[in-house]
């Protein structure tokens, strides 16, 4: 399918807007794309589409928002969103939709070169942009207005960049791996010469200093590096739900401690080398995961993106735009059509329908009238209305759901792994063996007791077996990253792989989440469904209902004369001298005002002329092409379906019987739906969510585990733990594939692990291994469990 | 070999200097951007704007 060349949307049709870059006519969805293509074009910055990488469809399509960004260049913004830096001032900008370091290139090449600016940062991590510039020279309005005018939805933050946690947690985890990576050399370069003193006979004193600067070396790597392990073992022991972290930690904090009594009790051998290696790779795996878990989650825009940035308030019978933050319960505001609503509040003048579709997942506009509880997010789509505000930020409705899918997020039993389990018996086992070997040769041989335990210690230390897991999903990652799949939770897999049942929303998962003409019915032999169409897709220029953008013909079609749009009943104008009506029945026959919907699965809208009504169109939301396939696969691999919906019961059903899906659920509210996964977990299933949508954000959060489509609401996509980059269900089926895959090469590592410490611990204990082949075992072994889970980097 | 006694507490002690500067860069915020750098080298800054319209 032909995308739009600036924002990657699916295009209707291609030459209805294009862009000639690099001497090339590229088509674009929107006159907003165009603009900023051209703009981009004209700034000479065309390398930001060589170098981007593929964006997700509609991320970078500009906002359709009117938001006044003048209101920023008053002094009182300034003293508010901006800190004195000498003349200069200097401001902390988040900038939404930006996803990749192209477009931080863009970002900085482009403002660099705006008078007045003088210092830009840009940190894809937090999407935030730190800009220093003369107030007398250009305003804070100006510097978003330009990075508006490039497609970002700038945002003002009023705290400071620096305390941001998500670049806390990158600070610290990349000096914890430097640390970690610095020592992990050093250590091997002295165990190399250790170990060649093994063999070829070293001085003593020697031996002794090369152990000394290797404890110095280990000390702050164990300390500093393995910090996170320890207390999460700890955290784990506190809380009775031993982790991967214990045997970890056990496996650190042994081989340390021996070490380190081995270095002063001039014993047979130390193992820092070990120590250090082994926090090196789990520091760069867990730092690897940290910056895959960053990327896929944005926290903060969840809230914010969704909400205009300004709003106009009435005091009195001024007009006067405010930033949203300054909004306060008792506020009077107007919402001019197309606008979104910046805060929870009731209806007090106007008529109009709302598209809530963020907060209900509904496709159907609702009327609203006075009196009529408006909720913060939802879109104003066609009359001029008044407000008073209610509830603003975190206490909206919006922000209520948001901190309840935390909540759930939160209170998810947590999942103690296959992997865990078998380690943490084993560890405790092998520390029970060890004292009973120490026993018995302390017994028996007292003089060679030591040594014997140390190498029962070295060889059975559970290092493959930790690697086991996090190796392979480590890789598992990757792969599943290169096959479109962002993994933001690591037991997504382990639950992928054992799920049972998967539940589909319907709504913008199943279903593309716009409506489409599926059927049209001419009442009258003197006009064709053609022409009909072409006088519906006329009449519905005027309007920014949804269900306009179902008519789309083939030429851009003529506005006709005196068009009028009567709110929740439909549109008319005058064609060649005809006065035309497309909506409701009523609207076009001329009856009393009824319902835009009829409950049947379609929604239906009449075109009529002169009070009789000429043609029907049928409407519905159309089914996602690659729905009946990924469906199949999954039922392939075993996997039942299901499908849950807060929508209506014809269009569910409609979907349900075209895809056969059973059973399926229809009219769910978030908490029916929640209800529904619990009692599928009783029954002993293994619910996997597949769902976008703000009000699905704690039923993801509730399942096993939870897939959303990226093109979904944010907030979803940061309680779910899979996301789907790009426009397919298919990635569905794939992951479950991928899992199942993950967890076999899982069980064939921790076989491995398990059949060689079985064997090497008989050996050792009856005293055949000395610690210097303990420790090549340990490592072969470590090894091989390693280069099994890079196979998964390749499997597809 | 004595000489490795004075050597390799020098390493130790370059090694301390090395560990230091770094985590003066990271906190300086240096390394708050590990994508852009990447990419950077390969873009060209020298496309004026506008190029091939007014010339």
């Amino acid at each position: 399918m032909t995308t739009c060349f600036h924002c990657a949307l699916p295009l209707t049709r291609i030459d209805r807007y294009q862009v000639e870059i690099d001497g090339v006519w590229r088509p674009v969805c929107c006159p907003g794309c165009k603009a900023v293509a051209e703009l981009i074009r004209d700034s000479g910055m065309t390398n930001y589409y060589a170098m981007r990488e593929n964006p997700l469809p509609g991320v970078v399509r500009p906002a359709d928002t009117n938001d006044d960004w003048q209101v920023y260049d008053r002094d009182d913004m300034l003293a508010a969103y901006a800190t004195r830096v000498g003349d200069a001032a200097e401001a902390t900008i988040y900038v939404g939709a930006m996803y990749c370091a192209a477009c931080s290139w863009l970002i900085e090449s482009t403002l660099t070169n705006v008078a007045g600016i003088e210092i830009v940062e840009v940190s894809p991590v937090t999407h935030q942009l730190r800009v220093r510039f003369d107030p007398d020279r250009i305003r804070l309005g100006g510097i978003l207005s330009n990075l508006a005018h490039l497609g970002y939805k700038p945002q003002p933050l009023a705290y400071d960049n620096a305390s941001r946690p998500e670049l806390v947690e990158q600070r610290t985890a990349l000096k914890r791996l430097m640390v970690a990576s610095l020592g992990m050399m050093q250590v091997t370069m002295f165990a190399v010469a250790l170990y060649a003193g093994e063999f070829q006979g070293i001085d003593a004193r020697m031996q002794r200093f090369l152990r000394l600067v290797s404890f110095v070396v280990t000390t702050p790597v164990v300390l500093y590096s393995a910090r996170p392990f320890f207390s999460a073992a700890w955290r784990g022991i506190v809380s009775r739900v031993p982790g991967m972290d214990l045997p970890v930690a056990l496996a650190i904090g042994a081989a340390y401690v021996a070490s380190v009594y081995a270095m002063m009790t001039n014993g047979p051998a130390v193992w820092f080398d070990s120590v250090t290696m082994f926090v090196f790779f789990l520091t760069l795996g867990r730092f690897l995961e940290m910056r895959a878990r960053h990327r896929a989650i944005d926290r903060s825009t969840a809230l914010t993106s969704m909400l205009p940035n300004t709003a106009t308030r009435l005091d009195g019978d001024t007009r006067r735009i405010v930033p949203v933050s300054q909004l306060v319960a008792g506020d009077r505001l107007l919402i001019r059509p197309g606008e979104s609503i910046p805060a929870d509040g009731v209806l007090v003048d106007g008529e109009t329908t709302l598209d809530e579709a963020l907060l209900t997942g509904e496709t159907v506009p609702r009327p609203k009238a006075p009196g009529d509880i408006v909720a913060a997010g939802s879109i104003n789509l066609d009359g001029m209305i008044r407000i008073r505000v209610e509830n603003t930020g975190a206490d909206t409705v919006l922000g209520t759901i948001s901190r309840l899918s935390e909540r759930a997020r939160y209170s998810r039993p947590a999942f103690v792994q296959l992997a865990d389990r078998i380690a943490s018996y084993i560890v405790v086992a092998l520390l029970v063996i060890a004292a009973a070997v120490a026993t018995y040769w302390h017994f028996n041989a007292p003089e060679r007791a030591f040594v014997i335990t140390l190498s029962v210690l070295v060889v059975t230390c559970p290092c493959a077996l930790a690697l086991a897991t996090p190796a392979a999903f480590a890789a598992a990652g990757t792969r599943l990253a290169d096959l479109r799949l962002l993994v933001t939770n690591g037991n997504a897999i382990e639950a992928l792989a054992r799920a049972t049942c998967v539940l589909f929303d319907k709504t913008g998962t199943l279903t593309r989440g716009v409506p489409v003409i599926v059927s049209t019915q001419v009442f009258n032999q003197s006009i064709d469904a053609q022409d009909c169409l072409k006088i519906a897709a006329a009449l519905e220029t005027v309007s920014t209902h949804p269900i306009a953008s179902a008519f789309v013909v083939g030429d851009d079609p003529a506005a006709p004369a005196d068009q009028q749009l009567v709110i929740g009943r439909g549109v008319a104008g005058t064609i060649d001298g005809r006065r035309w009506k497309l909506g409701t029945h009523d609207f076009v026959v001329g009856g009393e005002s009824r319902s835009a919907v009829d409950e049947s699965s379609t929604t239906s809208v009449y075109l009529g002329a002169a009070g009789r009504a000429l043609a029907v169109f049928h409407l519905a939301d159309e089914i996602r092409p690659d729905a009946q396939n990924t469906l199949q696969r999954l039922r392939g691999l075993g996997l039942k379906n299901a499908l849950v919906s807060g929508d209506s019961a014809a269009p569910v059903r409609r979907v349900a019987d075209a895809l056969s899906i059973t059973p399926y659920h229809f009219g769910c509210s978030p908490a029916d739906k929640l209800t529904i996964i619990r009692t599928l977990q009783d029954q002993g299933e293994t619910v996997a969510m597949v769902g976008d949508g703000i009000n699905d954000a704690p039923v993801l959060a509730g399942a096993d585990v939870s897939i959303a489509p990226s093109h979904g609401a944010l907030l979803a996509q940061t309680s779910a733990d899979v996301i789907m980059l790009g426009d397919s269900l298919a990635p569905v089926a794939t992951a479950v594939r991928m899992a199942r895959k993950t967890m076999r090469v899982v069980r064939q590592n921790l076989a491995w692990a398990i059949v060689y410490n079985a064997t090497a611990l008989p050996l050792a204990a009856l005293g055949h291994v000395p610690p210097w082949a303990a420790a090549i075992g340990m490592s072969a072994s470590s090894l091989i469990v390693v280069l099994n889970a890079l196979r998964l980097t390749r499997y597809d | 070999m004595t000489v490795l006694y004075i050597l390799i507490p020098l390493g130790l002690l370059l090694l301390g200097g090395a560990v230091w500067a770094f985590f003066w860069a990271v906190g300086s915020g240096q390394f708050d951007d590990l994508d852009t750098p990447a990419v950077r080298v390969i873009m060209d800054d020298d496309d004026k704007p506008d190029a091939g319209k007014d010339t």
